[in-house]
């Protein structure tokens, strides 16, 4: 099934690899499912809402340790 | 913030997004806003030097970015308040723009690799931060070596007496307010966080008393509260803001460019 585009809900990924963790200024890994941005080191999620990555540490989903392990 | 009592247990940053939120279109609109010979002074800069990569940092209704995205490759406006960012990004689609991206988070705290900016601009954001001096090392940090990056605020008179009333009536019209900082301050706060201060322009700012308080929906009380200062200040405050008979007045901008020392 081809996924319906959605003009400006993409996040580019040029200036993905310019994104850290705000906290541990680690690089982040992109889950396109979930529409995340893993930081491990800091065992966080961040959001990404309708493109807009939300880089704050009160609105990251914490890790469990089953996804750290994975 | 229907309700300005209200508070008291909520995060400074969240009463800035709570401040800012609901009057984003408002912060888009606003010709204080969107004009001035700042912004104009950031658009030749920007135009001459082509950054590849800018900041937008506290991009608030977006009109840095909008002024610098002619003349940059990918612009990155970032802010406190999703509110505002949803705002910009339909902004930038209305005026044509395809080369700036949103991004949330805090002046303190920048989520940006180590030298990922050619050039950072700010503007009236900074009296908002919880820390300057972090955020400037923070700015500092993401900016590259020939980068360049320039900020603009609202500053406080070098007189003391005169600065008190301006931080009194700015925290009543919006009790997010954190300081308009001296000149002098600024100067520490770039050169504290690595930065040469290449040049400063000062300028001054006309303010409609009611589009100032409408922009931000000051309560009553407040509204009140600012007008019986304004009616009661001294000469010598009245003349260093050139207070009006509507309440209006007139306060200092400053402009600083930046190099990384």
């Amino acid at each position: 099934m081809i996924q319906a585009q959605r003009p400006g809900h993409d996040v580019d990924p040029k200036l993905l690899e310019i994104l850290v963790c705000p906290l541990t200024k680690a690089p982040l890994e992109y889950d396109r499912d979930r529409q995340e941005l893993v930081s491990r080191a800091a065992r966080l999620a961040y959001p990404i809402r309708d493109g807009i990555p939300i880089m704050l540490a009160d609105e990251a989903r914490k890790l469990d340790e089953s996804e750290l392990t994975r | 913030m229907a309700d300005a009592a209200a508070g008291g247990m909520r995060s400074h940053e969240a009463q800035v997004a709570d401040v800012f939120g609901p009057q984003a279109a408002a912060y888009v609109a606003s010709a204080v806003h969107a004009r001035g010979a700042d912004l104009e002074a950031l658009s030749a800069l920007v135009a001459e030097l082509r950054p590849g990569r800018l900041l937008d940092l506290g991009c608030g209704g977006g009109h840095v970015s909008f002024a610098a995205a002619p003349f940059v490759a990918e612009v990155v406006a970032y802010d406190l308040s999703d509110d505002m960012l949803g705002a910009v990004a339909a902004e930038a689609v209305q005026r044509g723009f395809a080369n700036i991206a949103t991004r949330q988070g805090v002046a303190e705290r920048l989520p940006f690799s180590d030298a990922s900016f050619d050039f950072i601009a700010t503007r009236f954001s900074a009296h908002h931060w919880r820390d300057v001096p972090a955020a400037m090392g923070e700015a500092h940090r993401v900016l590259k070596a020939d980068g360049r990056a320039m900020v603009m605020d609202v500053i406080a008179p070098d007189w003391s007496v005169a600065d008190s009333f301006l931080q009194t009536i700015e925290v009543l019209r919006d009790p997010s307010h954190g300081r308009d900082y001296r000149e002098a301050e600024w100067v520490e706060h770039a050169e504290g966080a690595g930065f040469r201060v290449m040049r400063t322009a000062r300028r001054r700012l006309r303010l409609a008393f009611n589009a100032w308080v409408e922009r931000i929906r000051t309560p009553e009380l407040h509204v009140a509260a600012i007008r019986s200062l304004i009616a009661g200040a001294s000469r010598d405050v009245a003349d260093h803001f050139e207070i009006e008979a509507d309440g209006s007045f007139t306060l200092d901008t400053l402009t600083l460019e930046l190099e990384p020392a």
